[in-house]
Formats: structure tokens, sequence, C-alpha cells
């Protein structure tokens, strides 16, 4: 909301710089989120009164004068010559400039300076110079100096002689919804007063001029919907004339934003900025005739599918809990929303009808989002307008249209309030200020920041003095328990002046605690690893949600296909990221990411954490030198990775199984099991397909882990073995096998046979092709055997390497390689 | 010529031989032609049985003195050509770049989160989470967010097509209610985590984004206490140099609530006084009461703020979305 430092000044005094009201009113709560000045015109310029007139002692043509500014007398030497002593004329100051005029390059500022010898402090100005044209000010056009009225004060600024704007400042301010009291310059004058302690100047509007007519004869109103509008207030003012508002009303409506349209619609904007409190004028002679053959108003709620059209030409089709304001035929206005075209203020209108009422938030709020209609009577409306200020806000408004538009006003007003709102009181204990602050505040001080605020002590005589009961001004809809007092007092107070306190110690711990270093320990293990960390969106496109699993969960108010899905795995979403890299030739991507995914679950839903990982494009950063320089990422070294985590995890007995078929999403792929069963997750190469649907040529490999399960079954707890004492001996074994045994299916050849003293065994060669048969294949193994007692002797060893060559030739039919 | 002047002689050459060999094989051949079995020096030996007894012992000693000379000077020189031959054969080339181990780089959200997590750690906060999908009891209602408020409006909060009609929680305040239901106080707790508006994605929305907050509840927890805390994490978040101010405020479910602005060399630079960086209050009595602690007995504060923002500021980035694209370019300058 805007409002501008002299509007407000109106209300109050505010003995601060522009610059430090935007502080204090910030501090306050009330958040200035725009400071503009408006530059005056003539600022600088005021009328000056000649007190003496002399020759200049160097120049023929000049005259060396003293002149009253209002403040002083002080030095100038003009050289016009239509003037005498006790004229009054427009002065300029040192270091004002004067107004720009066509051909000017740049502004003429006016210093102290000497005119022939003699120093002026000033300058005494010709209406050319002002830049105004005298006759359209009702003064004479002649040669030299703009001589003004007697009556100009001497002193004042030229503009406010001339009835134009001085400068001013415009504040755009935040307001909080919970305080729709500030929606108002009022409001905001109230909260400036309440801490400077000066007085709230309210303007006074209970004399008016009334004629013989009552409101009561001229219209009736009704409450159909006492629920939705408990209270209802009609004036009356005959015989306006329609039209343009006076500058000061136009220009204080065009500075804060709100174009003028004519006086009397005006003065109802004018109004709602002042008080906070919306008002609607009707052209009272298009309100039509009820029963008792005077126009009448009738709230009522609207009929089913009624049609209305608003003055802004739109048609509207209402359901049955707009409210309307009606006339004995038809719907004349949106309650608390807009009024209608067929009623509206025109330039014909002679008759006027002010309402000012209040409308129950609710039905405001439901009404304009179900029509898409917001106006400023709506926010306010819906946000909890002033009950109380009712009567006040419409004898202003009628104070100020008879000041600008004319006419006779009705005697009294028609008001249907059937049930008057009781203000509502609050306790508060003034300890229970300090216990929450951490700092005293008096008693004394509290109390003085709740009046100023305009809640009234009503805490019965002989009271307790340490808690004191407090009534709620009707526009403080957001006080509703002793906390909020509270807060009334801190902020006025200054949450600034009340001292930090140091940190105490922790308290308590949470499972989130120990998962959430879980996580960093994976995270800096992969980007040890070479893998750059992703972080995906969780919102994904159903289709490619499809591809991982047929468990989707859909929002049900997405904002577009592309983000329709809660992402049930990271892949979709590395995909993407993937796709991304690819199209600004980033060919090369290694990543992981974790993150929650989210699945079905036994009809709920359940979220899940995982791990995944994407590998594209060469292994390693492109070098100059070495073998394996253009190797690219395949099975291996997703799987390597896979090994890091789960071994810094701490589980064993994991199998990797093989699927026999292509899945929609990998061509080649392997599910991963701890003990054989419980699946941990996936790894394989990507669907060339697919691979094409996002653009990626080279092979891609991806893998994923269920991480809550990982976390749920390892162990990373380590414990020390002695090491060996004695020398190992080594015997490397290459064979030939047809092309189907696994790695896996060696290892359990050997397992079997229990070659005494074998350590380890590792796999160091896999080769096909020269001296290896169609559809088989060489493996070369590596055994290490100790013994943790002793030196073994070569024999020893003999026998049990002898065992494994008997168990591959029989258990796999390999034929051994020299 | 005499035993002595021919042993003079053989030395001599053999020493020539030796010291002029130019490589490993032809120290070995000179080696043989001398000291070998075969060689000149060797046969030289045999001819002391020759000699008169009484002269044996001096030419023998003379011998022996040259045989060591010789062996001395082939371990020499054996030792040089050794080192010579094991030299590279190319030099290598120090100002050629290295060969990198690549490391991979943590994302940006990460590495600010951990921080501002440490932060909170180290004045005793633990880390504490609750689901994504929420219901609107633990979201909203619980937290005094009053039912026609426009955040639980479809309009601004995403909701799921399940029965119950879940939402993606649209704050991490939704942990507080969590937390408190289930623990009793005293408690303090930092959430990290995720949530969703129903924004479209622009330089500084994203519907996914991150938030974190602290909720502190306790016998005597006063707004002070607040601010000290709110002080030091940013302080160690965001440098010592910075000035923070509290705004009052309005957020349903603290009481008093306040913003967080704050500012220092970066903000000025960006020709601004104050920058928003949190929201923070003291817990509404009401959210007491809906999880049953006694708000006459129990006091907290709780804050939050994002995290994306933070990161933004911390860098410099000035787009959202790049936070979630990972283009390696981006990820890799972290």
């Amino acid at each position: 909301m805007k409002v501008t430092l002299n509007w407000l000044k109106q209300y109050v005094d505010i003995p601060w710089s522009p610059e430090e009201l935007t502080e204090r009113l910030t501090l306050l709560g009330v958040e200035v989120e725009g400071v503009q000045k408006i530059d005056g015109e003539w600022d600088g310029v005021v009328v000056a009164q000649i007190v003496t007139r002399d020759k200049h002692p160097n120049a023929d043509k000049l005259s060396l004068c003293r002149v009253n500014d209002g403040t002083g007398e002080r030095q100038i030497v003009c050289g016009a010559q239509n003037f005498k002593v006790g004229d009054k004329v427009p002065l300029i100051l040192p270091g004002a400039s004067l107004p720009m005029k066509l051909g000017d390059k740049e502004l003429f500022t006016i210093k102290v300076g000497k005119i022939r010898g003699i120093e002026s402090h000033g300058m005494l100005c010709s209406h050319e110079e002002l830049g105004i044209d005298p006759e359209s000010i009702g003064h004479c056009k002649e040669d030299g100096l703009l001589l003004l009225r007697e009556t100009a004060v001497v002193g004042q600024s030229l503009a406010s002689y001339l009835g134009r704007s001085g400068s001013d400042v415009v504040y755009d301010l935040e307001i909080t919804p919970n305080r729709p009291d500030l929606t108002s310059l009022i409001g905001i004058a109230r909260e400036i007063a309440a801490i400077t302690g000066q007085p709230l100047r309210l303007p006074e509007c209970r004399v008016l001029l009334e004629c013989g007519v009552t409101a009561a004869s001229l219209v009736s109103v009704s409450l159909e919907a006492p629920d939705l509008c408990p209270r209802y207030t009609a004036r009356i003012i005959r015989g306006v004339k329609v039209g343009p508002s006076p500058v000061w009303l136009r220009s204080a409506l065009e500075k804060v934003g709100v174009r003028s349209i004519n006086n009397v619609v005006d003065v109802s904007n004018y109004v709602l900025l002042e008080t906070g409190h919306p008002l609607h004028t009707f052209d009272y002679s298009l309100i039509a005739a009820g029963a008792g053959g005077k126009p009448s108003i009738v709230v009522r709620r609207a009929v089913f599918e009624e049609s209305f059209t608003t003055l802004d030409g739109r048609a509207h089709r209402l359901g049955q809990e707009a409210l309307l304001i009606a006339d004995a035929e038809k719907g004349i206005a949106l309650a608390g929303l807009m009024g209608g075209s067929n009623s509206e203020i025109r330039e014909s209108t002679v008759d006027v009808l002010i309402e000012s009422a209040y409308f129950s938030p609710a039905s405001i709020r439901r009404t304009s989002k179900a029509l898409g209609v917001r106006t400023d009577a709506s926010y306010r409306f819906e946000r909890g307008a002033d009950v109380g200020i009712c009567d006040y806000a419409s004898r202003r408004c009628a104070a100020l249209i008879l000041e600008t538009a004319g006419g006779q006003l009705a005697e009294g007003s028609v008001e249907v309030y059937p049930s008057p709102f009781e203000p509502h009181q609050l306790a508060l204990r003034y300890q229970r200020t300090d216990a929450l602050t951490g700092t005293v505040i008096s008693p004394e001080e509290q109390s003085r920041i709740l009046i100023g605020l305009g809640l009234v002590n009503v805490t019965p005589i002989g009271g307790s003095v340490e808690t004191a009961t407090w009534l709620i001004p009707t526009w403080r809809v957001d006080l509703k328990r002793e906390v909020d007092l509270i807060e009334e007092v801190v902020r006025v107070f200054g949450v600034g002046r009340i001292p930090s306190t140091q940190s105490r110690r922790a308290q308590g711990s949470h499972p989130a605690d120990a998962h959430f270093d879980r996580l960093t320990e994976v995270r800096r293990l992969l980007s040890g690893l070479g893998l750059d960390e992703a972080q995906g969106q969780t919102l994904v496109a159903e289709a490619s949600a499809r591809w991982v699993t047929e468990g989707v969960v859909l929002l049900s108010n997405p904002l577009s296909s592309e983000m329709n899905a809660l992402r049930p795995s990271l892949l979709p979403g590395l995909l993407d990221t993937l796709r991304h890299n690819l199209s600004r030739r980033n060919g090369d991507v290694q990543l992981f990411e974790i993150g929650r995914v989210f699945v079905p679950h036994e009809g709920g839903l359940r979220e899940g954490w995982r791990l995944a990982l994407a590998l594209t494009g060469a292994r390693a950063p492109r070098f100059w030198s070495g073998l394996d320089r253009d190797a690219r990422c395949d099975i291996p070294d997703l799987k390597g990775l896979i090994e890091e985590v789960i071994e810094r995890i701490g589980l064993r007995g994991i199998a990797w199984i093989r699927r026999a078929e292509p899945t929609s999403l990998f061509i080649e792929s392997a599910s991963i099991a701890l003990g054989g069963k419980l699946a941990l997750g996936q790894l394989g190469q990507l669907q060339p397909q697919l691979g094409k649907l996002y653009d990626l040529r080279d092979g891609v490999f991806l893998a994923e882990l269920d991480l809550d399960l990982l976390f749920q079954r390892g162990n990373s707890a380590k414990s020390f073995k002695p090491l060996a004492q004695f020398p190992s001996i080594q015997r490397d074994l290459a064979m030939i096998v047809v092309e189907s045994t696994t790695h896996d299916a060696v290892l359990a050849v050997i397992k079997q046979a229990k070659p005494a003293h074998l350590e380890t065994m590792a796999l160091f060669d896999v080769f096909r092709g020269k001296h290896v048969p169609e559809g088989r294949k060489s493996l070369a193994y590596s055994f290490t055997y100790r013994a943790a007692d002793r030196t073994l002797k070569d024999d020893e060893v003999n026998a049990a390497h002898g065992r494994v060559i008997e168990a591959v030739k029989e258990a796999l039919g390999a034929v051994l390689r020299d | 010529m005499s035993l002595q002047d021919r042993l003079s002689t053989i030395r001599d050459a053999a020493v020539s031989e030796l010291m002029g060999a130019l490589d490993l094989p032809a120290l070995e051949r000179s080696k043989g032609l001398f000291l070998g079995p075969e060689g000149r020096f060797t046969a030289l030996i045999k001819e002391l049985s020759a000699l008169a007894r009484e002269e044996r012992p001096l030419a023998g000693k003379a011998i022996n003195a040259a045989k060591q000379e010789l062996e001395a000077l082939l371990a020499e020189k054996r030792a040089t050509l050794e080192r010579t031959a094991s030299l590279p054969k190319e030099a290598a080339d120090f100002t050629a770049p290295g060969r990198r181990r690549p490391l991979g780089r943590l994302h940006p959200l990460t590495l600010v989160t951990e921080d501002i997590v440490r932060a909170f750690r180290r004045l005793g906060f633990a880390v504490a989470d609750g689901p994504e999908i929420e219901d609107e009891y633990h979201c909203f209602d619980a937290l005094n967010t009053p039912s026609d408020h426009p955040a639980r409006d479809a309009q601004d909060t995403f909701f799921i097509e399940t029965p119950g009609r879940p939402l993606l929680r649209t704050h991490t305040s939704s942990v507080q209610i969590r937390v408190m239901e289930t623990m009793p106080p005293p408690i303090r707790i930092v959430v990290p985590g995720r949530v969703f508006r129903r924004d479209n994605a622009d330089a500084t929305h994203n519907p996914t984004f991150h938030q974190i907050e602290g909720l502190y509840v306790d016998k005597g927890v006063t707004l002070g206490d607040l601010k000290g805390t709110v002080e030091a994490v940013f302080k160690d978040v965001l440098g010592d140099d910075i000035k923070l101010r509290f705004r009052p405020h309005y957020f349903s479910y603290t009481e008093p609530s306040m913003e967080i602005d704050f500012t220092n060399a970066l903000v000025k630079k960006l020709g601004k006084d104050w920058l928003e960086i949190a929201g923070c209050g003291m817990v509404h009595p009401k959210v007491f009461e809906t999880v049953a602690y006694d708000p006459e007995v129990w006091s907290g504060w709780a804050f939050g703020f994002g995290i994306e923002r933070i990161a933004m500021l911390r860098y410099g980035i000035t787009d959202i979305r790049l936070f979630y694209e990972n283009d390696t370019r981006f990820l890799r300058q972290f």
C-alpha cells in the first residue's frame, strides 16, 4: 500500500526525516518496500516582500534591494523595474533551480554571487523564469517580476500560494495479512503516534450541513443476510455536481497510484485510503423503489445463477453464496467487491447514496475467489474491516462530497445494525512479557504502549497490579490472546532493544541426526571417487517415471505434464540432467544423486532415500599419455563405485544377479541383492533407444540403491586383524571355460574344493580371441596361499593348488592353459 | 722383461681398457680379458709358481695390490655405467600437465546445508526431519494457519492424487509438529529439507526448493535467546562482518513474529541497505496447545530460511534453476 509523507502529517506530527521514517516503520513491522521522492513545483521559491529598493552603486539599470523571505532579510540585486517597496514577489533561494524550459540544456541553479561587485543572495523571479502563465492564475501579465497578491503570506512556498503540490515522499508499504487496520493512512499514523507519543488527529466531521429531509424518508434498507452483512449504513446527498476533483484530491490520489475519476468517486476512494474502510457510492436515481414507494436497498444472497454485470463491464454468474446489494428489482452491487454498471456514478448523477457497511471476511473471500474479482475493497473486507468505523467513514465521505461536489445532505442516515459488536477484552500479565522476551519492560511502559495503540485499560479499580485487562478496539481484529498483546509491546518497544543472550547447551536428539551424517559420508565418498553431485527435481514427468516403475504417484494439481508425478526413482531426473549436459556438449558426465523418492505402498505412499549413479563418456579426463586414456565408462566402472559404497556402509554377502532379459530401462542389467534375496538396487546399461530419446549417444550406465536398506543392514564397525607374520606363496591359473561361466561360478567351485591355506584369489585377466575357441573364454586367476603359524612348503601348496585344478576341470570343464 | 715389468704393462692396459668401456657389456668383456679365467692377469698369477721361492712373496704382493686396484676400478666403473644405463630414455617434461585423479564436487546446496547444520550443531542442535508428503494437519492446522489461508489453496500447494488428499509440504515447519507430537520438551532441532510450492520455474522460483529451520523449546526460552542464536548461526554461515536486524512481521505459528534482514559489504555492493534473509518468532501458544505442551510452562522459538537464497548470496548465483539443471560446468565450480 502506498502512503505519502504529507498526507500522513495531516494525522500525526512526524519528528523524523523521511529516511528515518522508513527505518522506524520497517522496524515496527511495516516494511517499506519502496520510497519515491516527488519534487515539488518551484522548490525553493518563496513569497518575499520588498523592504528597501535602492540604485545599484555600479550599474544604472540594476536595483539593490533588501527583501524579507519570512525568516529574515537578505540582499538581492535585481534588474526588473516594475516593483516598489512593499510588493510581494517570488524569490528563489540559493541552491534551488529554476524549472527547465524548452531549449534548456541543463538546470539553472541559483548561487550566491556578485553582480557588478555587490553580492546577491537569491533572485527575484519573473513569470517567464518560473514558467507560469500569469493569466492562468489570475495575475496581470507584465514585464518584470511576477507581482503576487497582497494576501500572500511572506515566507510561504510559491507552490502553496498557487495551490500546487509541494515536494513529497511516497512510501510503498508491505502490510502483513493480519493487519487490515494498517491498510489506511490513519492506521499508519496511529502506529507512528504510538512510538512518538504524539497525539493522533482524526478529521473532525461531526457537524454536517443537513437539509430538512431525512435520509429515512428517501431510502429503506433491509438485511436479509445479517450473518454476511451485520451492519449497513446509507447516507444521501442530493444535488451534487459531478465533475473533476479539485487539485488537492486528484494529486493525493495520483501520488499513491489511484486514478482520478470524478469528485464523488474520488472522495470515496480517498476515504477508503484514509480510514481503510471501503465505501460505495450509488446514483440514487437508479435505485428502484420498493413496496413503500421509496427506493429500497436489500442486502441478500444471490439467487443461484443470477447474472450481474460489474462496473468494469464483466458479466458474472453468481452462486448462492455471493452477497448482493440489491434494490427491489435487481442487484446493484456485489457486496464488498464492486458496484454494478447499472447504478454507478456518472456525469449526470445528481443524487448520491453512500454505502458504508461491514461484510463477513469469509463471504467476501469466497465470492472474490469464485468470480476472480479482486479490488481494494475486497482486499480489506477479506482481511477484516472495522465494524466500528462504518458511521464515521460515511460521515467523512459525506463531508468531503459536500466540499468537493456541493449538494445537500439528507438528515441522519439509515442504519441497520441488529446486533452491535461487543468489543472483547484481553488480560495481560506484565511479567509474562518479560518472561518471553528475556528483558524487563516496566508495566508503565507496556501500558503506555498499548494505550498509544488505542487499547483501553479497563482493569477494575482495586484489581491486580500485575495483570491488566484491556479493551480491544474494533479495528484490531488480530488481537486475540495475551501473546498478541505481548507482541504489540515488543514491536513498539523495539526488538532491537532486547538484548541477545548466549545460546544454551544441547537438548535431545532425533533419528535424522545420525542419518544426516551417514548421507554426508556417502556424499564425501562419491565425490572423492570423482563423481559430481546432482540435485534433481522432485517433480518429474509421469511418462519418464514409468520407464523405471509402474508404481507412480501423481499430483492432482500439476503445473504441467513435465512435472506431474513424484519421482519414484532418481533415474528419470538423472536422465534429464544427462540430456541437459549433452546438449551443452558436456559429453563426459559422472554424477550421483542422493534424495527421496515416493512409491505407492500398501494402499498409501512411502518415502525412501535413494542413491543413484550415472556414468557416460570418457572414464577419465583426457590426458596426453597412457594406454587407456581413451577408455569409456563401462559396467565395471559402475560396479566398482557401488562396491566402494557398499563396503563403506559395511555390507557383506551381496549378490549381483544378472537379469535374463532387457527391461524397459536397461538393455542389460542386474539386480543387487543382499543374502541373495533382499533387493538393494539395480545397475545396468541404458536401453539405446531410450538413450536416443534423451539425445544420449554414448553408452549410459545407471545404478540405483535403496539407502534406507543399506543403512539399516550396514555395519561399518571395524575390527583389527593382526598383520601376517609368514610369507605367502602365489600360484597363477589360466583356464579356458565356456562363455556362460561366470566369475561367481568359479568362486563357488573353488569354495567347495576347500583348498588348504588359500588366503585370497583374484581374477586378473579375461581373454577371448587367439588360441581361444569360439564360444569360450580364458580366465586367469591368481591364488595366494598362506599359513598363519609357519612358512608353507612348496609341496603343501602344490597339494592345495592341485585340488583347485581338479575342481575346475571337473566342475567347469575347464581346460588349463600354460 | 721381468714379471714386475709385465705386471706393470698389463695393469696399465687393463686400466685403460676398463676406463674406456662405453657400456656394461663392454666393461664385462674387458673384465674377462684381464681378470677372467683366461685373462691376462690370471695368466700372470699362474706364472708365480715358476718364480724362485724368495721372489714369490714380493711378486705375489705386487700382483694382489694390482688386482685389488683393478677390481675397485671395475666396481666404480660398473656403478657409473649402471647409473648411465638406468637413465630415462627421454627426459620428463616437468612443465607438461600432471595426470589428475578426478575429484567430484558436492552440490552447492549440499555444501551450504552442511555449513548451516554445522553452525546449529555447534550450538547443540540435533538434525531432525519428517516426511515430504504431508497432511493438512501437520502442514497447516497444527501451525495455526487459518482454514482459508491462501497457502492452503490448490493454487499454491501441490496435492497428491491419492485418497486423503495428502500434499507436498510447503515448509519444513511441519516437522516442528511431527517432533513435538512424539518427543517431550526440551527440544532443540535443526530441520533441513525439501519443500514445494506451486510456482512456475523462473530465475527466483522453482517448484522444489530447500529450507532449513531451527526450533528450541524449553523452560524460560526468550526472544533474547532467539536473537542470540540467530546471530551466532548467521555469523557462522555468512561471516562475522554481517549485521542483522529484526523487523516485526506476521506468521500464524509464531507470536511475536519477526523477519530478519542482514547486511554486509556484499549487500551494499548490490546497492541495498538490507536483504531479507529469514523469518522467526516465539512459538505461538496455540501451537503448543495443539501438541499438548503447556504454554504456561514451556516457551520456545523457531526460525527458518531458504537454503537456495543463502547459496545464491554466497556464490553470487542469479538463477535458481541452475541448481536443478546439474550442468557439470556449474557443479565443478564449488
